[in-house]
């Protein structure tokens, strides 16, 4: 990082005393730094939108767990709890709880597999990071359509 | 060991705290994970519009009851971990932040407890709850 280096010549980027891009804070030591961008700075890219996704995502699926585990129990507590269950997840607003976790497990699934090639130190290039950002989204969407595509025709799901 | 042959290790600086046990676990459960959720979307399209009856028989069967619980204790394991990195990421007051990480590693625990005593139940066809529990 050449800017940060205390003798690399100062210009327009980064001078605080000619700063024009409000990016410099004075520090409690009454020194000059520049802020760290925060969301609102950044210009929207593709894998910083699929970051974002994933940290929603997984707190959406936080909660999924807990609702399986609320399944497990209305099993275990007896037929009339577990039918009481089924009817609450199969009516048209369970439904809709059930198709947007869909989305948010294959969403971050797909992220999780993207985050592990690139922990591998694969597929890092700009041009490599977008693609795989743009893959796993689409197989977000694209994969809970099927699925439920699926549960409709073999008549397991009916609405 | 010294404490400056402690902090660095082939050169490179070691973590001081636990930074790179918690980086590996988030690893391996991911990894974990990635078999495991492809196997739980498809016992969950077997099980789906079976009612009563298709879920007991379900779990009647030990592999498919064993690796539910491995499938639910792993994604407990990783969630955990995912909340507590957003806690440590926005929540910067010690005290708010003890408590909702105390918060959080209490309910994936009772999630576990419940996973797995409910599984267990259901492995072996025990009768419905609450028999056995005095009512």
């Amino acid at each position: 990082m050449s800017n940060a280096s205390p003798g690399a010549p100062l210009d327009s980027s980064n001078d605080p005393a000619g700063d024009q891009t409000g990016r410099f804070a004075i520090q409690p030591n009454g020194r000059p730094r520049p802020l760290s961008p925060h969301l609102q700075v950044w210009r929207w890219h593709v894998t910083m939108l699929a970051s974002i996704l994933t940290r929603i995502t997984g707190s959406a699926l936080y909660g999924a767990t807990a609702l399986i585990v609320l399944w497990l129990g209305a099993l275990a507590f007896g037929r009339e709890t577990y039918e009481g269950f089924v009817d609450l997840a199969g009516s048209p607003v369970g439904l809709v709880v059930w198709f947007g976790l869909t989305v948010c497990l294959m969403y971050h699934f797909a992220a999780g597999v993207r985050h592990l090639i690139w922990d591998s130190g694969a597929g890092l290039s700009p041009k490599a990071a977008d693609l795989a950002s743009h893959l796993s989204i689409w197989f977000g969407v694209l994969a809970s359509i099927a699925f439920w595509a699926l549960l409709f025709a073999s008549g397991k799901v009916a609405l | 060991m010294s404490p400056v042959r402690k902090a660095f290790r082939k050169g490179v600086k070691v973590s001081e705290r636990h930074g790179a046990g918690e980086w590996t676990a988030e690893r391996l459960s991911s990894l974990i994970l990635v078999p495991l959720t492809l196997w739980a979307l498809w016992s969950a399209f077997q099980i789906a519009g079976g009612g009563y009856d298709g879920a007991l028989a379900w779990f009647s069967d030990r592999v498919n009851a064993t690796v539910l619980a491995v499938t639910l204790l792993a994604t407990l394991w990783h969630m955990n971990m995912g909340l507590k990195v957003i806690v440590e990421d926005y929540i910067h007051t010690d005290g708010a932040k003890g408590l909702l990480l105390g918060l959080n590693t209490l309910f994936c625990l009772a999630l576990a407890a419940g996973s797995v005593f409910f599984i267990v139940r259901l492995a072996l066809g025990s009768a419905p709850l609450p028999a056995g529990f005095g009512f």
